[in-house]
């Protein structure tokens, strides 16, 4: 089976190049299962990965043009030749390594805790089964980056839109009920940068290697702001 | 233009405008269809009858807000720098005031020549 794969090293090469590598096929074998074998025939290969079962959203790569989480993606599933590229968008630190600097400043930039303006109770703030059932389909996100680095919005302006990641987490802190800060997380995303660059155009709930909707949370958003407003 | 009008008032513009847009058009389409205007004095009667020149007045602000908004959008997605950005958009908005003033004008006159005979 021959996977090629994006090699660069700013400190070395002058431009990227596509370097295809043999590797042999075990059933049940993931991509990421794949990058180490070449890894083990090619010491200068770099790419990140962690726990191998999908929850340290460590091994976010682009398979065959979409963004994929290389260790729950079963290489059985991919078109050969098997094509793997760095996230598109962000600056290639090495082969498939890149710099997530902006996706965590947009991350931060929402505030994601819960900020409280009464006095915290002595012990947990209690909440209805109901109202935790508000946060599924929100908290489940890693934070591994497919779907923010797969959207176009964010590709053209990474340092004024938050992208689908960070605004699933600003939703998930506006429909939390513990929360208090509805008010100041709204007056915050408004504007024509932060939240409306969304343009429905739904690769992020495409790519989510979770299952997760960002854009349903960016129209909840929406939503609210017009519940809040008028 | 303030904070607020640039993020969800000018979304919620494109939406609701959207909606009068597609009922609007829907309507001149089967009637330009079904029912087209013979000639250029059809086509002024047409215009003069109350509700279509209500709607037709109605129909050029919807019409420009509606592309205004999306303009816009194509604009701060695309044109990163921010001088030439000021330009296009006050290039599309002479355009639009002018394409509006002219629309105004011609549904006026087809009003006004309508009610004169011959």
């Amino acid at each position: 089976m021959k996977i090629s794969v994006y090699r660069y090293n700013p400190d070395v090469d002058q431009k990227p190049r596509m370097q295809t590598y043999e590797v042999r096929p075990v059933q049940g074998m993931m991509l990421r299962d794949a990058l180490l074998e070449i890894k083990k025939q090619d010491e200068s290969f770099a790419f990140r990965h962690s726990c191998g079962e999908g929850v340290c959203g460590s091994d976010g790569v682009n398979v065959n043009g979409k963004n994929c989480l290389a260790c729950v993606t079963p290489i059985t599933e991919l078109a050969q030749p098997i094509v793997v590229r760095p996230f598109p968008g962000r600056p290639v630190i090495r082969d498939l390594v890149v710099d997530m600097t902006q996706f965590y400043e947009q991350y931060r930039a929402v505030k994601p805790y819960l900020i409280r303006t009464d006095p915290m109770p002595e012990q947990e703030i209690p909440q209805s089964p109901e109202d935790r059932d508000q946060l599924d389909g929100l908290y489940e996100c890693i934070l591994c980056g497919c779907c923010s680095t797969a959207c176009p919005s964010f590709w053209w302006n990474p340092e004024k839109f938050h992208g689908p990641a960070a605004l699933l987490q600003a939703w998930r802190f506006l429909a939390d009920t513990r929360d208090q800060a509805t008010e100041e997380r709204l007056d915050a995303l408004d504007g024509p940068y932060k939240l409306f660059r969304c343009h429905t155009i739904m690769n992020c709930v495409e790519v989510c290697p979770k299952g997760l909707n960002p854009t349903r949370a960016i129209g909840r958003i929406k939503d609210l702001m017009l519940e809040k407003g008028l | 233009m303030s904070r607020q009008a640039s993020g969800v008032i000018a979304w919620l513009t494109q939406r609701v405008t959207a909606v009068y847009l597609a009922v609007f058009m829907a309507y001149l389409f089967i009637h330009f269809l079904v029912d087209a205007p013979a000639d250029d004095q059809a086509l002024r009667a047409w215009v003069a009858q109350p509700m279509v020149t209500a709607a037709l007045l109605i129909f050029f602000p919807i019409l420009l807000s509606h592309a205004w908004v999306g303009i816009r959008d194509v604009f701060l997605d695309y044109v990163k720098n921010v001088g030439l950005r000021m330009i296009l958009l006050a290039l599309v908005a002479f355009m639009f005031l002018a394409s509006g003033l002219w629309g105004f004008k011609a549904i006026v006159i087809a009003v006004i020549k309508a009610g004169m005979p011959g």
